[in-house]
């Protein structure tokens, strides 16, 4: 490609890692060997985040969302990391309330004022790149591609506040958009079930699990229920991801709590209600203390500020179940 | 004569469903599109097939509407298919969604939607909103998209603050001239207080039709920009006893989305 072919060019800094130094990662740091990976949150995330990593995560805030994991990072006071944001309604404020994040590639920015009011006071740097230019950013580091190009963002501002660009299509001469391939550091995946190895299954819908998998240097799995490897090989089309991709399993059930786990437990309105509300750093320094920092780990989450009658009712109130098994 | 009483919410959402095709395709965005796609499949088009960003395709969503997600079990209920947000988009990208459905927060006379922020420069704004979310994709594959907004003169801008999803963008001709898919493009804007087209010619939005018993004049005041006017404007008939009972009794009991500015007009 000349360079007279690139007719507009976004401005903003971006993630991006050549496909043969992933290959290379996979090659030397990627384990083929079934071995049993299964972890806490807490050795998890001490093992496999670092400060400054780019995070991706699946699915939303209310569905499946891996805020188990998310909790434990914010327990770990990480610092300066980097989150491709989709559904994000809750992740978002939470760990820039913590210090944790400072740049947030969007996706949709949610949830309310507190993220909004943050991103106003420069607490957060934002960049545009659309829930599909993510999502295509992800697929272009799963196919090991250095970009895909795509027929939207065209023409809008989001061209001018990413690293997307304009270029000439060779084949019909039209402009076309690019976007570059995205490899986090770390994807963090919630599913229904996995074995021990890192075979992992997840029922209903999602945003790109399988390709966030293959495109992140790191993989964390947390998994509702840990099931044997033979239920794999009894139904292999309902294999999400392969146990080669995933570096850790940590079994976490009520995982995606306040959010649902689709034919699991459903959302703890109330709870998202007191997430939506917060507004200030004050009721966020209040909520962090109360949900994170006060309790030693996910199990004592549940045990100390849940509850178990609450999380019976939240499984009694997952009555469609058809479609997901 | 009888009269009728509603919110604003709940006429926009009744004319939104009136639109809605049966037998087509439509990309239902996040939030009011979704409510406007379910009392439009349970009262007027039992055979539209939606599809969600995340690859849900066809849901015939649970009522009554569960509130600020669309990813739980209830809105992706009975889908034909199950897929991923690259899948989702595939769809669009290859022309088989008729409709798009899109909600908004500033709107410019070539049906250009901003999502992303008000006031200040993108580095520094005065105030913040989600961004596009997929409003984007929806907005550039869609063969028709179908903007929901308030209708506050504040919303409707002579230019947006940030163009987040395409109309079409400065004039004839400058969507495909981007690159965007052919014959795409923004096709009509449901308000409420009234109903907006584009002009074929020059694609500026143009009045089609009001709220029964409000003038034109009410309609255009408050807004920051002229619309064209169509040589005769329609009449929109307020909400339906059959729309606002789905409404109130089926999809939100608890009124979370369809309260608003009371509202009155003859049946």
């Amino acid at each position: 490609m000349t360079i007279d072919r690139i007719r507009t060019e976004g401005e903003m800094e971006y993630r991006f890692t050549h496909p043969d130094d992933f290959r290379d990662h996979v090659r030397d740091r990627k384990g083929r060997s079934p071995v049993p990976k299964l972890v806490t949150e807490k050795e998890a995330v001490a093992a496999f985040v670092s400060d400054g990593d780019y995070i991706v995560y699946d699915f939303s805030s209310l569905t499946r969302g891996p805020q188990s994991l998310i909790r434990e990072v914010i327990r770990q006071r990480k610092k300066e990391l980097w989150i491709g944001a989709e559904f994000t309604l809750h992740e978002s404020p939470l760990l820039v309330g913590a210090g944790c994040a400072s740049r947030i590639d969007v996706g949709f920015l949610g949830y309310g004022n507190y993220i909004g009011q943050a991103v106003c006071d420069g607490r957060v740097k934002a960049y545009e790149w659309t829930n599909g230019g993510l999502a295509l950013r992800i697929l272009a580091g799963a196919r090991g591609v250095p970009f895909l190009p795509t027929r939207d963002m065209l023409g809008s501002d989001n061209m001018k506040v990413s690293a997307a660009k304009t270029i000439t299509d060779p084949y019909t001469g039209d402009p076309v958009c690019l976007v570059p391939a995205l490899n986090p550091d770390v994807a963090f995946l919630h599913v229904h079930q996995a074995d021990v190895f890192g075979n992992a299954r997840i029922f209903g819908t999602n945003l790109f699990a399988l390709e966030a998998a293959l495109a992140s240097f790191r993989v964390i799995v947390s998994a509702e229920e840990i099931v044997e490897t033979d239920e794999f090989r009894k139904d292999p089309m309902r294999t999400t991801l392969p146990y080669f991709l995933v570096d850790a399993v940590v079994h976490a059930p009520f995982g995606a709590y306040p959010g649902a786990m689709p034919a699991r437990y459903e959302i703890d309105l109330e709870h998202v209600d007191r997430l939506n509300a917060i507004r200030t750093d004050e009721r966020m320094g209040r909520y962090l203390e109360e949900n994170i920092y006060s309790v030693a780990d996910h199990d004592e989450f549940l045990d100390r500020r849940v509850g178990a009658k609450r999380m019976r009712e939240l499984r009694r109130r997952a009555t469609i179940i058809e479609g997901y098994r | 004569m009888r009269t009728i009483e509603f919110t604003d919410t709940e006429f926009m959402i009744a004319q939104g469903a009136r639109l809605i095709e049966d037998g087509k395709t439509i990309f239902v965005g996040w939030g009011i599109p979704q409510v406007v796609a379910m009392l439009a499949q349970k009262l007027y088009v039992p055979n539209v097939t939606q599809l969600f960003e995340f690859g849900a395709i066809g849901p015939q969503s649970v009522l009554p509407f569960v509130r600020g997600t669309m990813g739980g079990p209830q809105n992706t209920y009975r889908s034909l298919q199950w897929l991923d947000m690259n899948w989702a988009f595939s769809y669009s990208a290859t022309g088989y969604m008729d409709y798009g459905m899109l909600g908004a927060l500033q709107v410019d006379p070539y049906g250009n939607i901003n999502s992303t922020h008000l006031g200040g420069t993108f580095a520094s704004p005065m105030r913040r909103f989600a961004g596009s979310g997929g409003g984007n994709q929806v907005a550039s594959h869609c063969w028709k998209t179908i903007i929901v907004i308030k209708h506050e003169g504040r919303r409707f801008v002579p230019k947006v603050d940030f163009l987040t999803s395409p109309g079409y963008l400065d004039g004839p001709g400058a969507r495909e001239k981007a690159g965007l898919p052919r014959g795409t493009g923004p096709h009509r804007v449901v308000t409420s207080k009234a109903l907006f087209g584009f002009d074929g010619e020059t694609r500026k939005m143009t009045l089609l039709s009001v709220l029964r018993g409000i003038s034109v004049e009410e309609v255009v005041k408050d807004m920051a920009f002229r619309p064209l006017l169509a040589p005769e404007i329609g009449e929109i008939p307020p909400p339906t006893d059959d729309e606002l009972r789905v409404l109130r009794e089926e999809i939100d009991p608890d009124r979370f989305i369809i309260r608003g500015e009371k509202m009155s007009a003859t049946a």
